[in-house]
Parts: structure tokens; sequence; C-alpha cells
């Protein structure tokens, strides 16, 4: 079910075109992950961050990362995000090698292609929430007119409309997330990366954080890799693939399940993970 | 340990440190290098020509130094409050690991020692390079030759410097450990999240206070360029002119108030360039600094316009003295009368009379004081110019003790008649007639004539003091052909002005004349008989700067027919053949005592007036323009570098406020050229509008002064810009330089951060 405005809009063509069912990945992948390695430090002291991870995300998905401190999902992330490099291995976001490409083409990929949002909002303290969502549109160079319009329209889908004028500390944390939900979005993005999201929010803004998410997913055909450590969190997505020392310890998927149902199966494998002695999550 | 963790502290807040030190280091080095001007004349051979100008210069100096030295020492704990700002949670964590306040302190104290010690290190090297250099530079600026170059030290400036440094040091000291004594441990730790919160103004607020200081500036230009300068100390125009004053200080700092907020407005009404690239991110950074920038962007204008005006007015008038020595200069030697006004001799005769009276009064019971009073001195106007040739033998020579140790005799008459070749005497009579209460023609009068304004600066209490001095045919041509000119022809009713005060008044003067006004004087029609004021011809004696402000040449008989009493007596003497220069500058140059010219009947009628040599004129020239130019480099050098490493400090600060937003704006995908480009946007705007208010103000205050130097014979300021812009490139674009390269690599480590985490 999609609302009036969605369809209307012409910068959404291309993702009206995409299957309308919910839930139902597409075959080609926003992102693939082949044999990623990443090794800190040098010949004496090596940490092995990532060993061979390899995964695939298609259009359309919601995934989620679990891991305890120091498995590796961050880094797994920062990787994938083109913030930080891989020592071997590929990244392919919608068919393009993020691994080898240059850094400046990478910062105008990064701008056109990806969606942030971390835990802290990091939204620019000195500038209102509708300044912030514009930010990626004008570094961009998307016109005036259409950065207001898509700013508008976006705030419209989040509920943020009445906050638009207001600076990041006249928002409460979870304002200020939907904020930076808006602002992943607003460039409509191959692949939104959320860091810990829910980390620094209270249990009932965490709710309404999430349920954005599904929103954004569900209604906007946005794909999201959501890393965390929160199992509520990570019910609310349709996979969640498990990461420990590294490596991608399983994967569980949601198919047709309730969220509580698969909330109890995200149960069981963390306190699996953390019976066979590693740190609890 | 505490050194250790201090100076791992110091290396590791480098760049935070950096800026101290280099600031602290060129604070020593300038302090160091222009103390040692006292050493420095010597060694440029100054003090051989001029005695005591090195003594002058030094103590001049070194009072200034401790001015500066408080300059110094308060951007110094500003630059220092920002250290200590962002370290607070630092402080924090060491207490919480359990150090005591104590060691905390000692801490602070053991870095701001390694910082002040290598600064003084540093400082010192660098300026005794510095010193050694100057010295060319003093010998050029005094026109002096080096007669014998050595590597020198100088103790004085060392000790000086030393002791600068101390004080600053332990004042830094007492702020610091204020901040680190004084802090709750839960307060420090919790800084940097105080430290972030962004204070935002109304823009609409913003926007209307700019444009009232905006207004408000407007204002105090229109009324100081309407008012001029209070020159003659009036109460009035004083008062007008600190009303002045303080509205461009409100205007100032209400502009820089408003500044941002107006400057975000405009662009925010301009859609299509505030929604691009980082416009507004720029914008906003501006406008989120404004609360703690502002106020010092308004002090620093002020201080860059003091440094502006100071040492372009200093320069431009040593540069007008150079140019005006040798016009000045006409002969060897001159000497001045000047006769006492009928108001004078009054007034002089009122006060001896009470004097008078108040001796015999107490004495009343005293018989011998009475007997021993000397008979009162009584004044009088004179009849007639006197012979001053003949009155300078009433002077006489008195020897001192070494002299007459030598054999020379304790008092001698002085015969300057022995030294003198060829001479001429000129005499200025008032033009206020014997019993009359007006001049006959004044300045005002001139003015109303070609229709101008009277010259900013004029002493416009009484329309006598607007006279001008009146002097005969005859006695011009007399001294024409003294100078080896031609005589002028002025006929029945004929008249010129002469002036050699440069182009203020001689604009009204060239106007007077190349308009043919009539005069009406005694009854008869007089008409310009020349067509410019003769400005080579109207110099009567040596001086610096033209000395004569207004002088009408009058056919003899009409000035026997005005009954004027005379005014100024100037003799001018070339010395004779045989007499060297030296020679005869020694013999007018020997220690004498004057007294009174009386008349016939032994009252007093004239006093001694100035008397200089060509040779002095030049030296005290030279001199003085050296003093002017050197102080004037000194204090607009420092000031200039204190404005701009307070800038520095604050920018350098405000970049590492911004760290998270820049890191953000990477992750967004903006390029680091582009983010330093907001940067240097963002910058530039500290630094340019300060210097463009400091230049609007100087400019208008130039203005002004120029009119008032100009009384004295003209300033020019077109050889002094290079001068003043080279201070400004080098010490405000270094620092401006240094800024922008300094927080490019801080953005680029921002960028990275994430990145290696």
């Amino acid at each position: 079910m999609l609302p009036a405005t969605m369809t209307s809009s012409p910068a959404r063509a291309d993702l009206s075109k995409l299957p309308q069912t919910p839930a139902q990945a597409t075959s080609a992948p926003v992102l693939e992950v082949r044999h990623v390695e990443k090794v800190y430090g040098n010949r004496q002291n090596v940490t092995r961050a990532l060993n061979d991870i390899s995964f695939t995300v298609s259009r359309g998905e919601f995934v989620g990362i679990m891991g305890a401190s120091g498995s590796g999902k961050s880094t797994l992330l920062n990787c994938v995000s083109t913030i930080d490099a891989v020592t071997s291995g590929q990244v392919l976001i919608d068919g393009t090698d993020v691994t080898r490409m240059k850094s400046g083409k990478l910062a105008r990929f990064r701008r056109e292609q990806l969606g942030f949002i971390f835990q802290d909002s990091n939204l620019l303290d000195t500038l209102t929430a509708r300044e912030n969502i514009a930010l990626p549109l004008t570094i961009s160079h998307v016109p005036a007119r259409e950065v207001l319009r898509r700013v508008d329209e976006m705030a419209q889908r989040l509920g943020i409309r009445e906050i638009l004028e207001k600076y990041p500390y006249q928002m409460s944390g979870g304002q200020q997330q939907r904020v930076a939900a808006a602002r992943a979005l607003v460039t409509d993005p191959a692949l939104i990366m959320a860091d810990e999201p829910t980390g620094a929010l209270d249990s009932k803004n965490a709710r309404l954080l999430l349920e954005s998410f599904e929103t954004m997913n569900e209604r906007l055909r946005a794909t999201v890799l959501m890393v965390t450590h929160d199992s509520f969190a990570a019910s609310y997505t349709h996979r969640v693939l498990f990461i420990r020392d590294g490596k991608i310890f399983t994967e569980l998927r949601r198919g047709g399940s309730t969220r509580q149902a698969f909330f109890e199966r995200i149960m069981e494998v963390v306190a699996m993970m953390g019976g066979e002695g590693s740190d609890a999550l | 340990m505490l050194c250790k963790i201090a100076f791992g502290n110091v290396r590791r807040a480098g760049k935070d440190y950096l800026v101290y030190l280099l600031t602290l280091t060129l604070a020593v080095t300038v302090f160091y290098a222009f103390n040692t001007i006292s050493v420095q004349v010597d060694i440029a051979g100054v003090s051989a020509q001029n005695n005591g100008v090195g003594e002058l210069l030094g103590s001049v100096i070194s009072g200034l130094t401790v001015f500066l030295a408080l300059v110094m020492g308060f951007l110094m704990v500003y630059a220092n409050n920002f250290i200590m700002k962002r370290r607070k949670k630092e402080f924090g964590l060491y207490q919480v690991l359990g150090m005591g306040r104590g060691q905390v302190s000692a801490i602070m104290a053991l870095e701001t020692l390694f910082v002040s010690g290598a600064a003084l290190v540093l400082g010192l090297l660098l300026g005794l390079a510095l010193s050694q250099l100057m010295v060319f530079f003093t010998a050029s600026l005094f026109k002096t030759q080096i007669a014998d170059f050595h590597f020198f030290f100088s103790l004085g400036a060392f000790v000086t410097t030393v002791g600068c440094l101390v004080a600053i040091f332990l004042v830094t000291l007492i702020f610091n450990l204020r901040v680190v004594g004084r802090a709750r441990i839960i307060d420090l730790m919790s800084a940097s999240r105080q430290n972030e919160t962004v204070k935002t103004r109304n823009p609409w607020i913003s926007a209307a206070v700019f444009l009232v200081g905006l207004a408000a500036i407007i204002v105090a230009y229109v009324r100081l360029l309407h008012d001029g300068l209070p020159y003659d100390g009036q109460p009035e125009a004083m008062s007008a002119f600190l009303v002045t004053t303080l509205i461009v200080v409100a205007g100032t700092i209400l502009f820089f108030f408003g500044l941002s907020g107006f400057l975000l407005k405009a662009l925010q009404s301009a859609r299509g360039l505030y929604w691009r690239g980082l416009n507004m991110v720029t914008m906003r950074q501006l406008a989120a600094k404004v609360n703690t920038v502002s106020f010092s962007m308004a002090v620093i204008a002020m201080i860059l316009f003091l440094a502006i005006t100071s040492v372009t007015t200093g320069m431009s008038l040593a540069d007008t003295m150079n140019n005006t020595v040798e016009r000045g200069t006409p002969v060897d030697y001159t000497r001045c009368l000047v006769y006492f006004g009928p108001a004078v001799v009054d007034e002089m005769n009122a006060a001896e009379a009470v004097s008078a009276s108040a001796q015999e009064g107490g004495a009343a019971s005293d018989a011998e004081a009475v007997v021993g009073r000397t008979g009162a001195v009584r004044y009088a106007v004179a009849d007639a110019p006197v012979d001053v040739m003949e009155e300078s033998a009433h002077d006489v020579i008195t020897a001192t003790s070494d002299e007459i140790a030598q054999g020379a005799p304790a008092e001698q008459p002085f015969d300057l008649a022995s030294v003198a070749g060829d001479y001429i005497q000129v005499d200025g009579y008032d033009s206020t007639p014997r019993g009359a209460d007006r001049p006959v023609v004044t300045l005002g009068d001139l003015c109303r004539a070609v229709d101008m304004p009277l010259p900013a600066g004029v002493d416009t209490s009484s329309e006598s003091s607007l006279g001008l001095l009146v002097m005969t045919e005859s006695n011009y041509n007399d001294y024409l052909r003294f100078r080896g000119m031609e005589p002028i022809e002025l006929g029945e009713g004929g008249y010129t002005i002469l002036s050699d005060m440069g182009a203020t008044v001689n604009d009204i003067y060239n106007k007077v004349l190349g308009q043919g006004v009539e005069l009406q004087i005694d009854g008869r029609t007089l008409t310009p008989a020349q067509d410019r004021v003769p400005e080579d011809a109207s110099t009567f004696q040596n001086a610096m700067m033209g000395m004569n402000s207004g002088t009408i040449v009058l056919p003899d008989d009409l000035v026997a027919a005005l009954d004027l009493p005379p005014y100024y007596s100037y003799l001018m003497v070339n010395y004779a053949n045989g007499v060297s220069t030296e020679e005869g500058d020694a013999y007018v140059g020997a220690h004498r005592t004057y007294s009174d010219v009386t008349n016939d009947a032994g009252e007093s009628i004239a006093g001694w007036g100035t008397e200089a040599t060509r040779t002095n004129t030049y030296e005290s020239t030279d001199t003085m323009n050296g003093l002017i130019s050197y102080l004037a480099i000194y204090i607009g050098f420092v000031l200039v570098v204190a404005c701009a490493a307070i800038l520095t400090i604050q920018q350098l600060s405000g970049v590492a406020d911004a760290g998270a937003n820049y890191r953000i704006l990477a992750e967004l995908g903006t390029s680091t050229k582009e983010i330093s480009h907001s940067v240097l946007a963002q910058q530039t705007v500290f630094f340019l509008f300060p210097l463009l208010m400091g230049v609007a103000h100087s400019i208008v205050a130039l203005s002004v002064i120029i009119k008032l130097v100009a009384l004295f014979g003209g300033l020019t300021i077109e050889g002094t810009v290079g001068i003043t812009g080279l201070i400004f490139v080098v010490g405000y674009g270094g620092y401006f330089c240094v800024t922008y390269l300094m927080s490019k690599g801080m953005v680029r480590d921002f960028v990275r951060v994430r990145a290696s985490e």
C-alpha cells in the first residue's frame, strides 16, 4: 500500500517501478560483500577485525548485523560505507566496487549512493532541522527549489514537519534521530546504513524510530543495513547476520513470522553465542 | 613524573601550543630587538651627532614596552584560556584518577613554564639576530653611517624582555591555577559537552543591530568630517569629539554583533545561493561563533584602526619633514625676536603691579625687605622694530667650568657680527593697528571672499586671532634680493600673501590671489600683485616645517599710515667667508644668557624667540624622523601581531569546536577540499571584516588628521602607504596564512579520525 504522494513524486519514479510488495527481496543485490578482510596492526601484533566475510543485501531488504563489542560489526559497517579501507576483498554497491575507488570519486559516490544514521544523530549543531536534512542535497548542488521541496516531502513522511525550524539542541533524542533518518533518505540512496541508531534512545523513542525505519523500508523502498547489539531493534529487520570474531557466525531470516516470534529466535541465538563463553551481547 | 606528563601534554597539544609559542616568541623577539635601540643608535652613529637621542628613544621605547607587554600579557591570557577550555576534561580526568589539585596545578604550571621557556630561548635568539640587522635599518632611518659594526648584546634589553616575560608567565599562571582550582570535577568532565551548546540569535534582530551599528558609524564619520579634530582644546569641541568617539565605538561593536545575522539574512534571501553547496554551513558556523567572537572583532577593528592611523600619520609626518626641511633652512643661522603686543603688555604690567603691591604690603613691617627689592619691570609696546644684530650684542656667552679651567673667560659678550657674513632682518607687524580692536585683514575675511570654509583646527576663538601678519614691500624686496630672487613691484594698490604652511591655507591664499580678490584697507583698494603664493620665498627662519602661516605684503606708505605695532623680527645670517659651518655653529651654539630687549625708557618691549642653525635643523629633522618612524613601526607591528594572534587562536579553537560538524560533512560525502573552502570563507570574514572596518575608520580619521596637520606644513601619505601595507601583509597576512594552513590540517585530521577508530 503506497500513499498517493509517493507515486506522484517524479524523484521516486525509478522506485515506483520496483515490485510493490515489501519484505520481498528482488534479485539484483544492492550490496555484495565478497571475502572482505580487515587487518590492523603490524607484523608482531596483528588484529584480524574481519576475516573473510561474504554476504549480499538485496534491494528493499532491511538487514540487521548483531555482534558483541569487538566482534567487528562496526568495522564491517565502516568498510561497507567506504569510510574505512578493506585489506582485501571487494565491496560492490549497485555493482560498483568501492574498494577500488579514488578518494575524490569516493566522496561523490558516498554522497549519491549512501545514507548514514549514527548512534549520536550526528546533526550539525549549528543548522536547523530543515538545513540538516537539506545538506546532502545542497552538497550535490541540487537546485534550491528542488532541495526545499524534497525536504518538505521527507519531513511530511517522517512526521517531523513541526520541528523543521528547530536546532538540534531544541529537539529530543528521538526527534534528532528521525531528522537524521530524513537526512539519510532525502538523496534517495541505494543503501542506508544505520550504526546503533537506537543506542542513545529510551525505549519509547527507540520504538518510534524503528517504526520510522519500517516505514522507510516498506513505503519508500529503502534498503537498510543496521548494526545493533539490541535484540529488540534487530527484531524489526527481515534478516539478522550474527558476527563473532570477524566472521559471520550465523544468519536468521524472519520469513513470515511475527516480530515477537522473530525477537524470541534472535534471543535464542544471542543466548547461545553468549553461552559459549563469548562476550555477553 | 609530573614533569613527564606536562612535557607529554605540551607535545600532544602541540597545535594549540604552537600558536601560543609562536606569538610569545614573536613578542620576545620584537621586545628584545626594539629595546636594544640605545645600543643600536650608538653603533649606527646617531649619538655622535645628537647627544641624548639614544637615551631618549631608549626610555620612550622601554616605557612603551611596558604598555605593549600589558597588551601581550592580555593576549597570552586570552590564548591560554582557549587552550584551557578545551582541556578541562583532561584536568577532570587527572582528579578522577586521584591526583590532588596541587598536582594538577603543578602540571599546568610546568606546561606553561616549558612553553614560556622555549619562547624565551627562541625569541631571544631571533631577537639577537634581528637586532643586528636592525642597526642598518636604524642607520638608514636616522641617516647616519655605521662607523664600526660589531656583534652586540644588550643586557638592559635582555633584562627588560625577561622581566616582561616573567610577568606574563605569572599572570597566565594565576589564571590557569584559578581555572583548575575553582572548577568542580563534574564540571570539568562535562566541559566538552557544555561547549557544544550553540546559542543562536534571532537573525532579524541581528540584522537590525547591524544596521543600527552601520548607521551609527556613518553618523560618527559625518560628525568627524564636519567637526574635525579638537585642536585648540575648547571644551565644546572636546566633548563633541568625545561623543563622536563614543558613537563610533558603539557603532563598531553593534556592527560586529549584528554582522553574521545580517549576512545570514542577506544570503538566505538569495535562495539559490543559500541552498547551494556548503554556503549555509559556512553562514551558520559564522553565526554560531558570533557570540564569542563579535566583541573581540570589534576590539580588533579598533586596535587595527589605531595601528594603521598611528603608523601612517607617524611615517607621513616624518616624510613631510624630510621634504620641507630643505625649503625650511634658507640660511646658516636664524634668530627671532618676539615683540610684546598691547594685550600682553597690559597683562604683564598688571601682574607686576599686583606682585609689587603684594611685596610692599607683606614687607610693611620689615623695612629691610623694601630696600632690598629691585624695581618692578615695566612693559611697553615697541614703537618700531629694533635692530636684531645690534640687540644680539647684549647676550653674554657663559663658559662652563671645564672651559674656565682651560683658561677661557667666565663671560664674554656675544659678537654675532664676528661670524656673520651677509644677513638680513625681516620684520612682521601685527595687523591690528594701535588702538583698534580688529585686524585690517584676517584669514576669516579671505575665506569669506573666496567662499571657502576656515581650515579645520584653526583657532576661531576671536577674529583677531585670525589676523595675518603684515610686512612692508621694501623689507620683503630686501629679503628677496638677499635670497637672490627677483624683487616684486606692488605699486600704489598692490598686495601679495606669503606662506609656507602647505596646502590647506595656501589653497585659500592661492584662490584669493588667483581670483584677484580686492581688499579695502584704510580706505585704499588693493589688488593682488601676484597670482600665487611664493612658497619658496616665504620662509624667514630655519625650521623643520613651515612656520609662516600667512603674511600680507603691503606698500610701505600704507603700512606706515596704519600705525601697526611690530610683532616679530627675524634675523637671517649666513656665516662669513672665512668662517666654516662648524665654527659658526659652535659660536652661535655656545651657552648664552639672554635678557629682554628694552626701549630708551628702560621698558621691556620684546623677548628672544627660537634660534636655529641649518645643521641642527637638519639633524633634528633626521632624528625626529627616525624617532617617529621607529615608534610608529614598533607600535604598529606589535599591535597588528597582537590582533592577528587573537584572531588566529579564536579561529583555530573554532575549527576544533566545529570538528564534529566537519566530520559529519565528510561522512555525508563532502570532499576535504570543499570543507577547507568553507573554513577559508569563514576565516576570511573574521580576518577581513575587522581589517576593513579598521581601514575605513583610518581613512576617515586620516583625512581629518591630514587637514589638521596640513596647517603645520602639509602631509602626504602616499609614500607611507607602502610601509603600512608591508606591516599588514607580513603581520596580519602571515597570521592569516598560518591560521588557514593549520585549520586545513585540523580538518584533514577530523575527517580521518573516524576512519581509524
